[in-house]
């Protein structure tokens, strides 16, 4: 009994802390309509800050509390708003998940870097944890402050948004955020509260976490984790739902520690993870329970513009020539190296599966590296030999798991794919990868392909296997596209309650391309001939994943392979710069490695300037060259001049190659937006930047900086396109096409004008149906 | 084209919009005269809620200007047009669903007019609201939506109001007390602007009428005068 009541009363403290943290997720969810998945990372940072403050500079506990939950944490997410999520308004919900995935990478990388892992951050519970006698029952402080602090959120925000103009104005913007203007409240300065009482609810919770463990910055972002669990019993949106769940989820949990011992088992199956996989479980359990959503017919305001396809001959040639150059590139690269390029394709190819997911159906997985995971242990069970049997087997495994994942959530709406797949990562990593018969000792070797007698044996194939694999994939992925069921997927995410008129049965065709998805992840895991531990598999490394793929462009094929090699570059770049700590960064006094920490993460928040991704627009601006005389100009002289430097030898050959690889991919595509005189400033920078980079490029000593020929072509590749995607950055987004002027609209096109092939061929865009394709589908010719 | 009646309270000169590339508007001039009711009129598609956002400032004219009581407000964001004492009643539903109908209506006493005041003329005009004010707004039926609408428009006694499409998808018999309402605001000395796709529901209480078509004004005039010519208008002359 006693037992029993100390863990009611550690259960009921543990929900307080849940309940702040949960009200703080939907505070900004249902103010702001992004769903913040850097909750738990607000959290961690409140926490380092508090030990920043109160451990390291020396302040007393209270005014240490009051400057970070009261003044950094409010003033952080209303910067954060102002920033980077005001950006986003708009836009379809892959791109504001992505964004908020890509903050909480990035808060990550920079608490990492500001704090480092290699040194240990304490700070002692409130009242040096003295304690309180409750029916003879030893209660420390610490826990019934969190519980006192609970009621007063769940008070407080009772009466702000139900009896202050401002709260009311709060949840107006959600509902219509231009009809609030209309009435004279002002939107963007609602949005920044809303954010910065998120913060600070986050930093509540994040200052009570402090004193209980030792400060981890990944343990406790997504600690915060189970917060989505309860706030899903709310529907995201209903703060009493919210406590309910919590109190439910805290003293499962407590009774989870208290009565199952960690050698508990049922059968081989060991039961050491249980108690973590819980608010997973429970995520799970809750969304079964949910009656189905209501479709909304309000999705993105701001609308895509349409991904070309690509026709069948260039995904053909195109796939060729990648193998080739992979190929080629590939002898040149010496021993390790090649091993770390073989895993910068490897990222490609699971990158490769949110291209149907997330490109195509608009729907979003944040556990490609589980369904890796899977793959590669089903590999490592069943085709020792390297048997391609083994392959399809694994890869069938891995469908019938992702649509079984996928089913509860896809009856409900984007987000929670989201967060089922998300706690379907950390169920995996509690209860799966972490048995002894699935990864003995945490890791695991996957066998390497056996085709018959030809077996893959070297670091060399492996590569080139991976290259043949993409290029396959990416090519059916390509024909898939242009079949009948890739545009039903391309209508079914331009408008899902057209299709669900017409009869389409949108889950069942959302579970189809979650299952091909999934499939393609694990045929990566299966193919991989690598050993991996489990913390590949982790939520921490699919989350990249994810972000990167859709920060490449994900409509493309060619947009997952940018994104893969992006991923599989950060660790290349960082041991290059460490090692060499290269003449021209050396003057910036930022650590290239902390750079390299922190870089993933802010490429990813810089979405939502074009939502579309860095793929797409580098195309989009290279049809327009054509079309600008200038920009024709200044490309031939730009070329001339270097020609002309390398030709007198002011300029190395590698820093020639580079540089005109800087030029083609980066100064090129942005030139007919530079000479389109709208929005002088910003042009201004963007040419201010790539110029800068191209200069740069000429005076990095590639030659002396990198040993391998082929570790240096690599690195200029990846540097261009890092250039490339910083100048889309700067420059925001890049349209599809300079305005052509004036237009009838569309509504009147063949009332009061002659319906021209130029507007068919627009309407078909939009449709999904290419210009080649257009005759097909109408029967006509031209 | 406009009557030269003193400085008109709202006037578009010369504007042009556009969607992304799509330019929708091609040189709009309206004028709204103090104390006048003027119906725009037009087809499904000619731009007449165009026109009414970019009066209200949600959109930015690509070209031409916008004026309220003779000050060029170009530009200016739409919340400090409203509490400037222009009022938009945009197209659909211009309520908050997920309020209920007293927070709506705390809603618009950013305007200006203290809550009490507002829920005063609102429960008076619409006794119905009253019954219903801890309801929320969305589960209301249609007319009733429109009349929470209409009751800002009323109690925040805004010297220019705009309203889009009051009648859309309306029974007649509500359409017809909406109308009264406009009628009763327009006595009051407001000036409106009405936009209509039919003409018959709005003639009655328009001083003056414009028909629209394909981005431009194409006639201005009293009702009676634009009244026969409505129907080549809609057939895309
Ligand atoms: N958000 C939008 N994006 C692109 N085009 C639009 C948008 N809204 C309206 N249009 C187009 O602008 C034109 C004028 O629309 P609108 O002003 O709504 O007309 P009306 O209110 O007279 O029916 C139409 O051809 C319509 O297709
Ligand atoms: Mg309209």
């Amino acid at each position: 009994m006693r037992t029993f009541l100390t863990a009611t009363i550690g259960g009921l403290s543990t929900a307080a802390i849940y309940a702040i943290t949960a009200s703080g997720l939907v505070v900004t969810y249902t103010t702001s309509g992004v769903f913040n998945f850097a909750h738990g990372a607000f959290s961690m940072m409140a926490a380092f800050m508090y030990w920043q403050v109160h451990v390291a500079w020396g302040v007393p506990t209270l005014p240490a509390i009051v400057l970070v939950v009261f003044v950094v944490a409010p003033l952080f997410g209303a910067l954060i708003e102002r920033v980077i999520m005001r950006g986003i308004e708009g836009t379809s919900e892959v791109v504001k998940i992505v964004v908020t995935v890509s903050l909480f990478v990035a808060l990550l990388g920079l608490a990492n870097v500001i704090w480092p892992p290699t040194q240990s951050y304490t700070v002692l519970p409130f009242f040096n944890n003295a304690a309180l006698s409750i029916f003879g029952v030893k209660v420390g402080w610490a826990r019934l402050i969190a519980l006192a602090v609970a009621l007063a959120v769940a008070g407080g925000l009772r009466f702000v948004f139900t009896s202050t103009r401002l709260g009311i104005a709060m949840r107006a913007v959600v509902d219509d955020r231009s009809l609030l203007q209309l009435n004279g409240g002002r939107p963007g300065r609602t949005s920044m509260l809303s954010w910065a009482i998120g913060a600070g609810l986050a930093a509540i919770a994040g200052v009570l976490l402090a004193g209980e463990q030792t400060l981890s910055a990944t343990t406790l972002s997504l600690l915060v984790i189970n917060a989505y669990a309860v706030a899903v019993v709310g529907r995201l949106r209903s703060l009493p739902g919210v406590f309910v769940g919590s109190v439910i989820l805290g003293l499962l949990v407590a009774y989870g520690q208290q009565y199952v011992s960690s050698e508990a088992a049922i059968g081989p199956v060991s039961l050491s993870g249980a108690v973590t996989a819980i608010p997973a479980v429970m995520l799970f359990v809750v969304m079964v329970l949910q009656p189905q959503d209501r479709l909304e017919a309000r999705g993105a305001t701001r609308v895509p513009t349409a991904a070309r396809m690509p026709s069948m001959k260039l995904a053909l040639w195109g796939g060729l020539a990648f193998v080739l150059v992979t190929a080629a590139l590939g002898n040149l690269i010496a021993g390790p190296d090649l091993f770390k390029v073989a895993g910068g394709y490897l990222f490609a190819l699971v990158m490769l599966s949110l291209v149907p997911l997330t490109g195509y159906a608009g729907q979003i997985s944040l556990a490609q590296m589980t369904f890796t995971g899977i793959g590669a242990v089903a590999m490592a069970a069943w085709g020792a030999s390297g048997s391609p049997l083994a392959v399809v087997a694994s890869v069938l495994l891995c469908a019938v798991v992702g649509a079984v994942v996928a089913l509860p959530a896809l009856r409900l709406s984007g987000i929670y794919l989201a967060l089922a797949t998300a706690a379907f990562g950390l169920f995996c990593s509690a209860m799966v990868f972490n048995q002894q018969d699935v990864m003995p000792g945490l890791s695991r070797q996957v066998p390497r392909l056996a085709l018959g007698p030809f077996k893959i044996s070297s670091d060399y194939q492996q590569l080139v296997l991976l290259a043949v694999t993409f290029a396959l994939v990416g090519i059916g992925l390509v024909a898939l596209r242009r079949s009948a069921w890739g545009r039903r997927l391309a209508a079914m995410k331009d408008s899902p309650v057209a299709c669900a008129t017409l009869g389409l049965n949108l889950t069942a065709t959302k579970v189809a391309v979650f299952a091909l998805s999934a499939a393609i992840a694990g045929l990566a895991g299966s193919l991989a001939g690598r050993t991996f531990i489990s913390d590949e598999f982790g939520l921490p490394a699919s989350l990249p994943v994810t972000m990167l793929a859709v920060v490449g462009g994900i409509g493309s094929v060619a947009g997952a392979f940018m994104g893969g090699i992006f991923l599989g570059a950060f660790p290349i770049a960082s041991t290059v710069f460490a090692a060499n700590a290269i003449g021209v960064f050396r003057f910036v006094s930022l650590p290239v490695t902390d750079l390299v920490a922190f870089a993933p993460g802010a490429t990813g928040v810089s979405l939502g300037r074009e939502p579309d991704g860095a793929a797409p627009q580098m195309a989009a601006g290279f049809r327009a060259v054509g079309e600008s005389v200038p920009s024709l100009v200044v490309s031939f002289a730009g070329f001339a001049a270097l020609w002309l430097l390398a030709r007198l030898d002011v300029v190395g050959g590698w820093a020639f190659v580079a540089a005109v690889l800087v030029f083609v991919l980066a100064v090129v595509p942005l030139l007919p937006l530079l000479f389109n005189p709208e929005d002088m400033g910003r042009k201004l920078a963007t040419g201010i930047f790539v110029g800068l980079c191209t200069v740069v490029t000429v005076f990095i000593p590639w030659d002396t900086a990198i040993a391998s020929n082929g570790m240096r072509a690599l690195v200029i590749v990846l540097w261009a396109v890092l250039v490339v995607r910083t100048a889309i950055g700067v420059h925001g987004a890049v349209p599809d096409v300079v305005p052509r002027g004036p237009r009838t609209s569309p509504d009147m096109v063949g009332i009061d004008t002659p319906l021209t092939r130029a507007d068919a061929v627009d309407a078909g865009r939009v449709l999904g149906i290419d210009e080649d394709e257009l005759d097909l589908v109408t029967g006509r010719s031209q | 084209m406009s009557d030269h009646v003193p400085e008109p309270l709202l006037e578009l000169r010369g504007v042009h919009a556009a969607y992304g590339s799509i330019e929708v508007l091609g040189g709009v001039d309206l004028s709204v005269p103090p104390g006048t009711v003027v119906a725009l009129l037009g087809p499904n598609g000619a731009g007449k809620t165009t026109a009414l956002k970019v009066a209200s400032g949600q959109m930015v004219p690509t070209k031409g200007s916008v004026f309220v009581a003779g000050r060029d407000v170009t530009g200016v964001a739409p919340e400090e047009l409203a509490r400037r004492g222009l009022t938009t009643i945009p197209e659909g539903r211009g309520i908050f669903p997920n309020l209920t109908v007293r927070e709506n209506l705390q809603m618009a006493t950013y305007a200006g007019v203290p809550l009490g005041r507002v829920e005063e003329v609102a429960y008076e005009r619409f006794p119905r609201l009253k019954e219903r004010r801890s309801q929320l707004a969305g589960t209301m039926s249609g007319g009733e939506q429109q009349m929470l609408a209409m009751a800002r428009g009323l109690a925040v006694e805004p010297k220019v109001l705009l309203l889009d499409e009051l009648s859309m998808g309306l029974a007649p018999l509500v359409v017809e007390e909406l109308y009264g309402i406009v009628a009763a605001i327009a006595r009051s000395g407001t000036s409106i602007l009405v936009v209509e796709q039919f003409a018959r529901t709005v003639l009655g209480v328009a001083d003056v009428a414009a028909i629209m078509v394909n981005g431009a004004v194409r006639r201005v005039g009293t009702p009676s005068q634009v009244e026969h010519e409505l129907s080549t208008a809609y057939l895309g002359g």
